[in-house]
């Protein structure tokens, strides 16, 4: 018997005693409490995501910027939109930001959907690798990435541009700064996330229906087309979302490449308004209203998708253990092209990494530049310098935030797709909005919000979690729902009729239920939370340095030579880790990857 | 000797004492107690200081000499008064030190005691009357050419200064091909080959006070028809440079490139000293409600010292009070100073339109 059964029979065993309600004081009553602890959500959603926002929209509605006197004034000014759409520029970045989100999403969902089905539900070989290595591969700075990107396909000096020029006689084959170059880089970086999006999902998939498609004669490619994705629907609708709405918000590759691709995105428009003396936060605060609007556009959209939630619920009350489906000869091609995806998006770009950090100064692969090599950029790293408290304040800041986000969308999930209560779908919308608010727009907001709110949070950590709060509820959220989702409604109805109090069924009946995506969730949130850098930046002081803002000193003082080793630590580091996780999750059973 | 024109330089002083002279607030608690230091010996002003600042033990202090840099710089403060809790943040830059000093002036909270920024990001906090008046005899000990840059009325202590300038990977350009002056960068030979960061006001405004508005405009136009390389990153596109990406770097900072090459001679890096060389001032500055006022002034002093100057130049980068490391006596520097807004919003806009968008 499953867990999740067995939690749920746990559950109905202990109300066989009788019902809990009658030995309930009033207030205690477990309605009472559901209610509470919903009123509570609303609140904080209203406090983390409802004010940020009314200060951005405030800010788009004035001319002058936060501080002026007459900026609390009631007089509002459409000017800030008159001169963002009246210009070239806007609808220039506005169309390219489409094209490079579009093409970057369908590329990294196509790559990132059939490594996950791939590890998840077939029986291919070294699936537990690929895995493995997907997760690994999420802590690697995206900056890292892109750069690691462009001395591969750089035009002059990129190593596969010299390698086709020695084999093919051709120059400069790949250009890496163009939009199909940026919309590469993008998508790569973006597949780990898809496959942690969907494998929870797979992973959860009750396999009955499956061998039921099986048993009247259809084949592995027709049960995958209309049984298993239309079953994932929620959570493919949720990753399209994510990654679309991810790539339109990203700013690593649009900063590094876009420039001298000539491609302007939403994110370089906003970013070259906050570079100004002085800033011009109206500017940036309408570029973040329209990402708002184009957000909620397809978040209706999404919701209009996965509407009839009861059709996708595939876990109930019975066990089940999910099949895995039998490639016969097909398993080694698979394997081998999971395989290359992983060299693709982890392999190459540490390879690049690992020799960039043992150069003095980046030259091509060549006998000048093997024998220039040295571990200076390493020993560098530990010498003289304060490492360990901004390692510690990532790892603080990581964990906490990745924890209380993680029981934050549990409820909202709950809330939204087990109960009826009024407002339930709001609870979404506001967890949801926060992913159109630009980073460096986040950071800003957070600093102004608290300036003006005497709260002594500026300069401690707190401040820095409450942001990533609002900034990472929209990615958790999407997780934990999309399994959810998967849990029939039959099991909190159970629980209800057998008068299990409303806390205990959601702890000891839903969590465990919903673990996989949350420990998904978990996982995705204290990796990015760890190597945040933007709202880690502004939001800085003496002592609350994270990790990310290290990385950005060595950015800035010894060029992505010292950060490229930097990363290959990193990489080493959570790599031990997960091995030893995995080894500690087989010694005492656990099945879960995460 | 260093040789500078200064055009737009006076500009900023200007502009900035004019304001000043209209603004006649009362002085503001630290205020006051400079008013009273100033009329100290510099010892008994020294002494002053330091029991002042023991009593406060504690100072917050923005430093935009990033990173390792600015906390190695502070580690000497540090040393010399133990005494001190210094809190600092090396991790921004000199246009966001000047917001944090606004933002947090303009919503009544004093975080923030001292800011070491570029003139050019001082003028919204000076405009506002958010620098408090600091006339120190430290300063009598920067250089005579470098004086003008300081402020009759102590609102900012210059103490250090960076360079933008041309510099070119050797192995690519032959040196009868170097560039020599600015428009030489409009040369086809340089076609597809310069780069530049992304619009930086700054470097616009030392554009604009080598060459003035007419003359600029025709290079950016000339500079956007040679197909220039736009790519943020100043560290990053040295590298790139001396990889072979590119041959020439229109805007950067000099002392990286060199601070490679002393580490790895067969680096090919050339600088360029025939043009006019690019200066940012740096200063520090004192927020005027600053709750710690003897240890925030006696930071402000300290960076002048020998010891505070002669780390600075250990790290190529320009110090105010002895000889620059390594740019030649005989150099031509322009100060990156604000123009007047209407001209600084026209050349910005030209630099986008002629330069990044139209490629």
């Amino acid at each position: 018997m499953s867990s999740h059964a067995r939690s749920a029979e746990k559950g109905s065993m202990r109300d066989d005693a009788g019902p809990a309600t009658h030995r309930a004081t009033p207030f205690f009553d477990r309605a009472d409490w559901r209610l509470v602890v919903y009123i509570c959500l609303f609140g904080l959603l209203l406090y983390q995501v409802a004010l940020p926002f009314l200060m951005i929209i405030w800010t788009s509605l004035k001319t002058v910027r936060p501080g002026e006197p007459e900026f609390l004034s009631l007089v509002f000014s459409l000017n800030n939109f008159s001169r963002a759409f009246a210009s070239e520029a806007f609808w220039t970045a506005l169309w390219n930001t489409l094209v490079f989100a579009s093409l970057s999403t369908l590329l990294a969902f196509v790559l990132g959907a059939f490594v996950a089905w791939a590890a998840e539900r077939t029986n291919m070989p070294l699936a537990r690798f690929v895995g493995m290595m997907m997760i690994a591969r999420i802590i690697i700075p995206g900056v890292l990435i892109t750069i690691s990107w462009i001395l591969l396909a750089s035009p002059n000096i990129g190593i596969l541009n010299h390698l086709v020029r020695d084999i093919f006689g051709v120059r400069n084959f790949f250009n890496i700064y163009s939009m199909g170059g940026m919309i590469w880089v993008h998508a790569i970086e973006m597949v780990p996330l898809t496959y942690l999006l969907l494998a929870a999902s797979f992973r959860s998939m009750d396999p009955r229906l499956e061998e039921a498609s099986t048993m009247v004669g259809a084949g592995n490619w027709r049960t995958l087309r209309r049984i298993s994705l239309p079953l994932a629907l929620p959570a493919v609708g949720a990753a399209l979302l994510l990654l679309f709405v991810t790539s339109v918000e990203t700013f690593e590759v649009p900063l590094l490449m876009g420039g001298r691709a000539g491609v302007r995105l939403l994110t370089t428009e906003i970013f070259q308004a906050t570079s100004r003396t002085p800033v011009d936060f109206g500017l940036s605060a309408t570029y973040s209203v329209a990402m708002l609007t184009l957000c909620i556009i397809l978040l209706i959209g999404y919701f209009r998708l996965v509407k009839h939630g009861e059709r996708y619920q595939t876990i109930t009350g019975k066990d089940f253990r999910p099949r895995k489906i039998d490639l016969g000869a097909w398993r080694y091609p698979v394997s081998a092209f999971c395989l290359f995806i992983v060299f693709c998006i982890t392999g190459i770009p540490l390879i690049v990494m690992l020799y960039a950090s043992l150069l003095p100064f980046y030259q091509g692969p060549g006998v000048a530049a093997f024998k220039s090599m040295t571990f200076e950029n390493y020993t560098s790293l530990f010498t003289g310098d304060e490492i360990w408290r901004p390692m510690l304040n990532s790892f603080l800041v990581g964990v906490g935030t990745a924890t209380f986000v993680v029981i934050v969308v549990a409820l909202i999930a709950y809330y939204v797709h087990k109960t009826d209560m009024r407002g339930r779908r709001l609870l979404d919308y506001l967890a949801f909005a926060s992913i159109a608010i630009p980073s460096v727009v986040l950071g800003a907001t957070f600093m102004w919000f608290y300036l003006l709110l005497p709260l002594p949070v500026i300069g401690t950590l707190l401040i820095i979690m409450l942001a990533y709060l609002t900034k990472y509820l929209p990615f958790a959220l999407r997780f934990v729902s999309n399994s959810m989702m998967q849990i029939h409604r039959e099991l909190d109805e159970a629980a209800q009729v057998a008068g299990v109090p409303w806390a205990r069924n959601f702890i000891k009946v839903m969590l465990p239920l919903l673990k996989p995506g949350l420990l998904a969730a978990w996982f995705w949130v204290m990796v990015h939370a760890y190597r945040e850098l933007t709202v880690a930046l502004m939001l800085a002081r003496s002592d609350n340095r994270t990790a990310a803002v290290l990385i950005l000193d060595y950015w800035e003082q010894g060029s992505f030579l010292k950060l490229s080793a930097f990363g290959v630590i990193m990489f080493a580091v959570l790599l031990v880790i997960v091995l030893i996780s995995h080894r500690i999750s087989r010694n005492y059973g656990v099945q879960e990857q995460y | 000797m260093l040789r500078s024109i200064i055009a737009a330089g006076c500009l900023l002083i200007g502009a900035a004492t004019l304001t000043v002279a209209q603004q006649t607030a009362e002085l503001s608690p630290a205020e006051k107690i400079y008013a009273e230091l100033a009329k100290l010996s510099p010892e008994e002003r020294e002494k002053r200081l330091v029991d002042g600042a023991r009593k406060e033990g504690r100072v917050v202090i923005v430093h935009t000499l990033r990173g390792e840099l600015g906390r190695s710089h502070l580690a000497i403060f540090r040393k010399k008064y133990p005494f001190l809790n210094v809190e600092a943040t090396t991790d921004i830059g000199s246009q966001d030190a000047g917001e944090r000093l606004f933002a947090e002036a303009t919503s009544g909270r004093n975080l923030t005691d001292v800011i070491s920024v570029s003139l050019t990001d001082l003028s919204e906090v000076l405009r506002r009357n958010y620098i408090a008046r600091n006339p120190t005899p430290a300063t009598t000990a920067v250089l005579p050419q470098m004086q003008k840059y300081n402020d009759p009325q102590g609102r900012w202590a210059l103490f250090f200064w960076s360079e933008h300038g041309m510099s070119y990977n050797s192995n690519m350009v032959p040196k009868d091909k170097a560039p020599k002056q600015w428009e030489d960068l409009c040369d086809p030979f340089f076609k597809g080959s310069v780069s530049f960061d992304p619009a930086e006001a700054r470097f616009i405004a030392g554009l604009y006070a080598i060459m003035g508005e007419e003359r600029l405009m025709k290079f950016m136009e000339c500079i956007g028809k040679n197909n220039p390389i736009i790519q943020r990153g100043h560290t990053q596109r040295i590298e790139l440079m001396l990889a072979g990406d590119h041959m020439v770097q229109g805007d950067n900072y000099l002392y990286h490139g060199l601070s490679i090459k002393r580490k790895q001679p067969s680096a090919p890096y050339e600088m360029v000293f025939s043009a006019p060389i690019v200066a940012g001032m740096g200063a520090s500055a004192i927020n005027r409600t600053t709750q710690y006022p003897y240890a925030a002034a006696l930071y402000v002093d300290w960076t002048l010292t020998k010891e505070s100057q002669e780390f600075i130049a250990s790290r190529l980068r320009g110090p105010v009070t002895i000889k620059h490391p390594y740019l030649p006596d005989d150099i031509t520097l322009v100060e990156a100073a604000d123009p007047p807004k209407e001209v600084a919003d026209r050349l910005m806009e030209a630099w986008l339109r002629l330069v990044e968008r139209k490629r």
